[in-house]
């Protein structure tokens, strides 16, 4: 299914917010690298793709009434083994019971640690859509280190984007510590920015966290919203 | 030239103004929208509108704008804002191209004022009409000999800095600001509510206005902002442009459900679209608005961004380096040719450590010492602009014609700080200004007219 396509059929259901898995196939579709997400009908659906991706495992809630799945109680991760998988699949469809009686579960694997990113659209009352990036996790929320451009944005933008974050040489090395891959989060910046000119009827857009790594990128997590 | 454009030249420019609400009690809105009309000497018709009165300030008063004889290209509107949708109407049948609607109680005040201003917008769009406002000063152009203000400011200096702003009066502190400094004024526009023009509309006009040199931009925040950014973007690249932008504690109210929405803080998006996507100049007060936009309207562009410093006293030397430095400017060693003139020229060993910024102490203290010290760091080839810091002394003069003649003959740009009260160098620093060399009292306003220069050679953005 291309983008266009997946978010039709959100419009068609009355949804404005995609879920994680559909997303993610809207960023893959553009060029992003995402963590892949599948959805289990079953607990043992659930152990069958574990056992397929390998483990550690994440197991996630998956429910367009769920937007803050953490939360919610909605996300088990670095699960090792079956047992695990099994009780993180019971605990989250009670905890969303409540919230969403037909919330399913979707399967990803853990992805390795790598330095957290936070990348972003959002509809500014004053400017229309703006990009955004800033430094993941703890460093984005106490020292709100994020950089902001008006779409689209050019290759050459989106490096100066990212060196006039305060954190920069958390990504650029220090202290011995290797180099993030600058090069491949300007081109998730510049997809980013195409996916947005070719789908104006995104609204909103959240990767969160994207880990870098020193080689590569990679999408965790991902919320889309269709503009209003 | 867009149609907006053309309609907002024809404001600036109105062969005939009308002004429509006039009383005869100076202290009511109309009376002085007329005066400050006729006290700025605009050579143009005007004709003041009132169903009773006969004559004002000189002038016949007509019994509504119906029995005006000519054309009328402004109208200049006093009347409350219950009255102003029909005097808009009045306005549209007689063909006049573009109103000033000074009165407040519209979008401003709350929904029922916003229901209000739409309807003024509707009129303004069926006849084909802009709106300057409302809830307005209105605007000024010197070269026209205009103040289509209910401020009478008399005649104003003229000159070449033009100012766009949101706010009547901070746009009235800077007017006043740059009066003080010697500043010329070109044209001048209180947006209002931005019924019709958003800031971006009389930018575009002021991009190819020939009589405007830089502009300077106050803004509190517009929905049009996006395209503001992209527009100033692209004028920066013909003329300088200086943004200063309300709003550093603030947090803007987003009702984003995501993570980004509910980061997303507006005073530091503009500051980054603006500065560091667009390159254009921000500055954080009227003092820099002022000083960036004097520096900029009279000196030329340095060829890059070298500073060479002169002096007599070290501490403003500290305090320029320090504002300039933030600002992209360098203060380069000096060449070894450069220290050997320096030396020839204190002695081989003065009491005083010879690197830029240059302390002469008691020696730069004389004018003559002070202008060979300036002649020999303006030949230093890392030295694109020189400042020159001097303190105004009963009994020692300031080095005027020194630095006149290094400006004239080196042809780099000269920023001059004279710390002095404005009385006693007021008649020095009108020279300076008069041949391309911007003076001023304090160094943070010197680094800020340094910083301007040093910005617009080196710019960079997607507008450059």
């Amino acid at each position: 299914m291309v983008a266009g396509e997946i978010v039709a059929a959100a419009r068609r259901e009355g949804r404005r917010i995609l879920c994680e898995d559909e997303a993610k196939e809207v960023l893959r579709r553009a060029g992003v690298p995402v963590v892949p997400c599948r959805l289990a009908a079953s607990e043992d659906e659930a152990v069958a793709l574990a056992e397929e991706m390998g483990y550690p495992v994440v197991l996630k809630v998956r429910s367009p009434l769920i937007v803050h799945k953490t939360e919610a109680g909605g996300v088990a991760l670095d699960l090792r083994g079956e047992a695990e998988v099994r009780r993180a699949y019971r605990g989250i469809l009670s905890r969303a019971a409540a919230l969403d009686p037909r919330a399913l579960v979707s399967v990803q694997p853990m992805a390795p640690p790598g330095r957290e990113v936070i990348v972003g659209v959002t509809g500014d009352p004053h400017f229309g859509p703006v990009i955004m990036a800033g430094l993941g996790g703890v460093l984005a929320e106490i020292l709100e280190d994020v950089s902001f451009r008006l779409l689209p944005v050019a290759r050459e933008e989106a490096v100066r984007m990212l060196r006039s974050l305060r954190g920069y040489r958390l990504l650029a090395g220090y202290r011995g510590v290797p180099p993030a891959d600058i090069e491949a989060l300007a081109d998730l910046l510049v997809k980013v920015s195409g996916l947005m000119e070719a789908h104006p009827e995104i609204g909103e857009l959240d990767l969160n966290p994207v880990l870098v790594y020193e080689r590569g990128l990679v999408v965790a997590d991902a919320r889309l919203v269709l503009a209003g | 030239m867009g149609q907006k454009a053309e309609v907002i030249a024809r404001l600036f420019y109105p062969r005939a103004v009308a002004v429509i609400g006039v009383t005869a009690s100076p202290e009511r809105v109309g009376y002085n929208l007329l005066e400050s009309i006729v006290s700025a000497g605009f050579k143009g018709r005007i004709y003041p509108v009132h169903p009773r009165l006969e004559t004002l300030a000189g002038l016949p008063v007509y019994r509504s704008l119906e029995e005006v004889p000519g054309p009328v290209d402004l109208a200049v509107v006093g009347v409350n804002q219950l009255a102003a949708l029909e005097v808009v109407e009045e306005c549209g049948r007689k063909g006049v191209k573009g109103v000033v609607l000074v009165a407040g109680g519209f979008k401003e005040t709350g929904p029922q004022g916003e229901a209000l201003e739409k309807r003024l917008v509707e009129v303004a769009r069926r006849y084909g009409m802009e709106v300057v406002g409302p809830n307005t000063l209105g605007l000024l152009n010197t070269h026209a000999g205009l103040n289509a203000t209910f401020y009478p400011l008399g005649e104003l200096p003229r000159g070449s800095a033009s100012f766009i702003t949101q706010s009547g009066g901070v746009g009235l502190a800077i007017l006043q600001k740059a009066r003080d400094e010697g500043l010329g004024i070109g044209k001048w526009v209180g947006v209002g509510n931005r019924s019709t023009l958003e800031p971006a509309d009389y930018l575009e006009y002021l991009a190819q206005d020939e009589s405007t040199s830089v502009i300077g931009l106050f803004l509190e925040g517009t929905e049009d902002a996006g395209r503001l950014a992209r527009v100033a973007g692209k004028v920066a690249r013909q003329k300088p442009v200086v943004v200063y932008k309300v709003g550093r504690s603030g947090r803007a109210d987003f009702a984003a459900l995501t993570h980004t929405g509910s980061m997303a803080g507006s005073y530091r998006m503009y500051r980054q679209i603006f500065g560091e996507q667009f390159g254009l100049l921000m500055v954080e007060n009227t003092l820099a608005m002022v000083a960036a936009c004097k520096a900029l309207a009279l000196a030329p562009r340095p060829a890059g961004n070298g500073v060479g410093v002169v002096t007599h006293t070290a501490g403003p030397s500290i305090v320029f380096l320090d504002e300039v430095a933030m600002g992209g400017g360098v203060f380069p060693a000096f060449a070894p040719e450069t220290m050997e003139k320096i030396k020839g020229i204190l002695g081989e060993n003065p009491p005083v450590v010879l690197k830029n910024p240059l302390d002469a102490a008691g020696q730069g203290m004389q004018a003559a010492t002070f202008g060979r010290l300036l002649e020999a760091v303006a030949q230093d080839p890392g030295v694109n602009l020189l400042a020159a810091i001097f303190c105004q002394h009963r009994h020692w003069r300031c080095p005027t014609p020194e630095i006149l003649a290094v400006r004239e003959r080196y042809g780099k740009p000269v920023v001059a700080l004279y710390i002095a009260a404005l009385d006693e160098v007021r008649p020095e620093r009108d020279i300076l200004q008069g041949r391309g060399v911007p003076v001023y009292l304090t160094p943070e306003e010197a680094s800020w007219g340094a910083t301007a220069l040093i910005h617009y050679a080196l710019r960079r953005g997607e507008g450059e």
